[in-house]
C-alpha cells in the first residue's frame, strides 16, 4: 500500500494498493484534496488519516510513500515532504519522490492498455504557476506501452513566454496524489530510478547579502 | 496530606456511588449493581482515600479477572473531580494490571468512551492499544465505545518499581502506599521545534531530559547579518530527519516506545513552523499516538522543568514572572500556571532585544551573530561611557508601556553616535560603545521583570531564550533580584536556545493534567498569543 502526499499546488493525499484486477496493476483506495494553497500544514494530518480511515486499513499497512517534490513555488511545497519523510520514518519505510509534474502528465495519455486508446498527442507539456508571473513547466513523450509518459524536458522555470507553445498544454492547479502513487507503484516494479531527494523550488532564496550598515543621519 | 490505596469494602459503596453518579451521568452504574460487583470474587475493587479522612473515597477503580480466564477486564475507573490531576488515575490502572498479572492475566481489556481523550491518552501510556470501536455503545448519549487491549508486560519491566508494592498484599483493606503510589510512570514524549534557525528534537520522559538535539541554520544566515526566513525553513527540511534520528539514538528509545508527539505552532516564522506542523503531524497519525501543538514562548518557560544532566526536574515555582529574551521575542509574562493560566505582561513593540544585538553589531562593524560579539568586545569597555537612552521608561512611556520594550530607538541612537565619531574623524571606541549600549538592554530588560515581580506581589523570576546567553544580564538580574528579595531562576543555557525537549516538556506536563491533545486541525500561527498555550 502506498501512501501518496503532494502540497506542491493545493494538497492532496492518497492510498495506492496493489491491484492485480487494475489496468496497470494499480488501484487507488482512498483519495483527499484541496486546491487551497494556503492551508497545507493545517489540513495534512486530518487528509491522512482521513485516507487511511476511508481505505479501512492501519498506518501499519502502508509499504511507502510516495512524496511529491514540486517544483513548486509557495512555502506548501515543504510542508507535504516533511510529512512524507516523517511518517516513513515513523514506519521505517522508504520515501519515493516523485516530481510532481509527472503525476498531471500520466493522467494526460491515455492508458496504453485500453481500448478506447486511439491515437495518443505525440507530446504536451505540463504547466503549474510558479507566483511572480512565472510558470514551472515540464515536456512530456507519450508512454510506450506500459502507460509511463517520459520526461523529455523540465521541470524548468520561465516566463510565460519560456513556455514552449507548440505542444498540448496542460495547466494544472492540482497534483493528482492517486495518480501519483499509482505511477510511483509502476515505476517502482519497473525498476525505474526515482527522483532525486531534493525539494524542487527551481529558485534560490530571495536575499541578497548585507551591503554593509546604512547611515542613520544624513 | 497522603492517598491511601486500599481494598474496597461494602461500606465503601456509598463513597463510590456518590462519585459514580457525579462522573458518569448519564449512564452510572445502580447501587445495586455496584453492590455486586464489590461483592464478586472474580472482582478486584481498590479505593483511594486521604489518609486523614479514611472513610471519605475520592477515586474508585475495578477488574473483572476470573481465575484461570487468561483475561481482564477493567469495569471502572473514578476520580472525585477534587482528586483530579495528582495522578490518582494511573496507579490505580496500574495497580489493576499488577492485580491481573497475579491472577494469570496475560491480556487487559478496557472500554472507553471515544469523547473522552484524556483518558485515551492516559490508557494509550500505559501501553493499552485500539483494537476495535463499538459504534453508538454508550447510550443514551450515543457515543461510541473504544476497544482497547493491554498485553500484560512481565513483572520485571520498568513498570515494577512504579508500582504502588502494597498492591501485592492479599489481606485488605491493607493501605497500599501513599506517596510514592502516585510517582507512577511518566509519559515518553517526543518534542519538535522549529520557529526559527534552530531545527530541535528532544526526548522527555515526564521532567526528565533524555534528549536535546538541535541543528542550527546559523551560519546560513550570517553573511545576510539576521535570519532569512526562506534559508531556515528550506534548512529545516533538510535537518529534520537526522535530528530526529540523533535524538532517538541519544535518548536510546525507538519511535515505538514514544507515548505523545509535541510540536511548536506559534509563534514565529512561517514558513518554518509549518515544515515542524507537518513533520508531527504525519508522525503521530504513523505512529497512532496524541499529538500536542506548544505555543513556543510557554515553551521556554516549560524549559525550567527540565535539567541539563538528565536527572527528574522539579515542579516550577509558581506563581511567577517570566521574561523571555532571544532573537524573535522580549516578552514579560506572569505564569500562574504552565498549561492553563500564562498572561502577557508586555513584549516589544519594535526590535526584539536579539535583533538590536545584531545591528548594533553591524554598526559597529562586528559579525553576526551580534550577541557573543558585543559581549566580547564589551568586556573591555566602560558601560557608563555613553548615556545610550533606555526606551519606554519615561513616565509618559511607562503609564501605556509599563511592561513594554523598545529597541530601535536604542539601536538608531548608538549609530547615530558612531556616525558623528566617525565623520569627526575620531576613533571610534568600540568596547566603551558596545558596553554602552549592552547596559542600555540590560538596564531596561532586567529593570521592568524585576518591577512585574515588585507590581504583583510575586518573588520569583524566570529567565528564557537565547539571549539569556549574555554574561552580563544574567549578572544584573542575579544582583538586582538578590536586593529585592526575588528568587531568581536561569535554566541551563542549552535549554534557553530554541530547543525541541522544551516543547516535549510543555507537552508532558499537559498529559499529567489531564488535557486533551490538541488533534490534526491546528496551524502554524506566527502570531500565536501566549494565551493559547495548547491550541487545538
Amino acid at each position: 500500500m502506498l501512501l501518496a502526499i503532494d502540497t506542491s499546488a493545493g494538497t492532496s493525499v492518497a492510498l495506492a494498493a496493489a491491484d492485480p484486477a487494475s489496468p496497470g496493476g494499480y488501484r487507488v483506495r482512498a483519495e483527499r484534496g484541496t486546491p487551497d494553497t494556503m492551508r497545507h500544514a493545517e489540513v495534512i494530518g486530518a487528509m491522512i488519516r482521513d485516507c487511511l480511515v476511508d481505505a479501512g486499513i492501519p498506518a501499519s499497512e502502508v509499504t511507502a510513500v510516495v512524496a511529491g517534490m514540486g517544483p513548486g513555488p509557495f512555502t506548501g511545497l515543504r510542508v507535504g515532504i516533511a510529512a512524507a519523510r516523517a511518517f516513513a520514518l515513523g514506519r521505517s519505510i522508504p520515501v519515493l519522490p516523485v516530481v510532481s509534474h509527472d503525476a498531471v502528465a500520466f493522467d494526460a495519455f491515455p492508458d496504453p492498455s485500453s481500448a478506447a486508446a486511439g491515437a495518443p498527442p505525440e507530446r504536451v507539456v505540463v504547466v503549474t504557476d510558479a507566483r511572480r508571473r512565472e510558470l514551472y513547466w515540464s515536456v512530456y513523450h507519450a508512454p510506450s506501452a506500459d502507460g509511463i509518459p517520459i520526461r523529455v524536458d523540465g521541470p524548468r522555470l520561465s516566463a510565460p513566454d519560456g513556455v514552449p507553445h507548440d505542444l498540448r498544454r496542460i495547466d494544472a492547479t492540482v497534483i493528482p496524489a492517486g495518480s501519483l502513487g499509482v505511477l510511483a507503484g509502476r515505476m517502482r516494479d519497473r525498476g525505474d530510478r526515482f527522483a532525486a531527494g531534493d525539494a524542487l523550488y527551481l529558485r534560490s532564496p530571495d536575499v541578497t547579502p548585507s551591503r554593509g550598515q546604512k547611515r542613520v543621519t544624513s | 496530606m497522603s492517598w491511601v490505596f486500599r481494598r474496597a469494602t461494602p461500606q465503601d459503596l456509598d463513597g463510590i456511588m456518590v462519585i459514580e453518579s457525579e462522573v458518569f451521568v448519564s449512564d452510572a452504574w445502580s447501587a445495586n449493581a455496584m453492590g455486586a460487583e464489590l461483592a464478586s470474587p472474580h472482582a478486584y475493587y481498590l479505593v483511594v482515600v486521604d489518609s486523614e479522612r479514611p472513610d471519605d473515597v475520592v477515586a474508585y477503580a475495578g477488574l473483572l479477572a476470573p481465575e484461570g480466564a487468561g483475561e481482564a477486564d477493567v469495569q471502572t475507573i473514578a476520580v472525585a473531580p477534587s482528586a483530579r490531576r495528582r495522578g490518582l488515575g494511573r496507579a490505580l490502572m496500574l495497580s489493576l494490571v499488577t492485580e491481573a498479572r497475579k491472577r494469570g492475566a496475560r491480556e487487559v481489556f478496557l472500554e472507553v468512551r471515544a469523547d473522552n481523550p484524556n483518558a485515551e491518552t492516559l490508557y494509550r501510556a500505559l501501553g493499552f492499544e485500539h483494537i476495535a470501536t463499538r459504534p453508538h455503545y454508550y447510550q443514551p448519549d450515543d457515543v461510541d465505545a473504544l476497544v482497547m487491549r493491554l498485553a500484560v508486560p512481565d513483572r520485571v519491566t520498568e513498570w515494577a518499581t512504579a508500582l504502588p508494592t502494597g498492591a501485592e498484599g492479599e489481606a485488605a483493606p491493607e493501605p497500599l502506599e501513599t506517596s510514592e503510589a502516585v510517582a507512577t510512570r511518566e509519559p515518553l514524549v517526543l518534542g519538535i521545534e522549529t520557529s526559527c534557525d534552530e531545527t530541535g528534537v528532544g526526548i522527555v520522559r515526564g521532567t526528565t531530559l533524555l534528549a536535546n538535539t538541535i541543528s542550527s541554520s546559523m551560519d546560513e544566515h550570517a553573511r545576510f547579518g539576521g535570519v532569512v526566513p526562506e534559508i531556515a525553513a528550506r534548512a529545516h527540511l533538510e535537518a529534520l530527519e537526522p535530528t530526529l534520528h540523533a535524538a532517538l539514538d541519544e535518548a536510546g528509545v525507538t519511535l515505538g516506545d514514544i507515548d505523545a508527539i509535541a510540536v511548536t505552532s506559534g509563534p514565529g516564522l512561517a514558513g518554518a513552523l509549518m515544515v515542524g506542523v507537518g513533520a508531527a503531524k504525519a508522525l503521530a497519525v504513523a505512529l497512532d499516538r496524541p499529538l500536542y501543538a506548544v505555543n513556543h514562548l510557554v515553551g521556554h518557560v516549560g524549559a525550567d522543568l527540565l535539567r541539563a544532566d538528565g536527572t527528574p526536574g522539579d515542579d516550577l515555582a509558581l506563581p511567577t514572572i517570566a521574561l523571555l529574551v532571544s532573537g524573535g521575542h522580549t516578552s514579560l509574562l506572569l505564569v500562574r500556571d504552565l498549561v492553563s493560566d500564562v498572561e502577557l505582561l508586555g513584549e516589544t513593540i519594535d526590535d526584539a532585544a536579539g535583533e538590536a544585538f545584531d545591528k548594533v553589531a553591524r554598526v559597529l562593524g562586528l559579525p553576526y551573530p551580534g550577541g557573543p560579539e558585543i559581549d566580547r568586545a564589551a568586556a573591555d569597555g566602560d558601560p557608563r561611557a555613553i548615556r545610550f537612552p533606555r526606551g519606554l521608561t519615561l513616565p509618559k512611556d511607562l503609564a501605556r508601556h509599563r511592561y513594554d520594550f523598545s529597541f530601535s530607538g536604542l539601536k538608531t541612537a548608538v549609530a547615530r553616535w558612531v556616525e558623528a565619531r566617525a565623520d569627526a574623524g575620531e576613533p571610534v571606541p568600540t568596547a566603551d560603545v558596545a558596553a554602552s549600549f549592552r547596559e542600555a538592554v540590560v538596564d531596561v530588560l532586567i529593570g521592568k521583570a524585576v518591577a512585574a515581580c515588585v507590581d504583583h506581589g510575586i518573588p520569583r523570576l524566570l529567565l528564557g531564550g537565547g539571549v539569556i546567553a549574555n554574561a552580563r544580564l544574567r549578572a544584573v538580574a542575579e544582583e538586582r533580584c538578590a536586593a529585592a528579595g526575588i528568587a531568581l531562576r536561569i535554566p541551563a543555557l542549552s535549554l534557553c536556545t530554541d530547543n525541541g525537549a522544551m516543547i516535549a516538556a510543555v507537552a508532558a506536563q499537559l498529559i499529567r493534567g489531564g488535557h486533551a491533545p490538541s488533534g490534526l486541525d491546528f496551524g502554524a500561527d506566527s502570531t500565536l498569543p501566549v494565551t493559547e498555550i495548547s491550541p487545538r
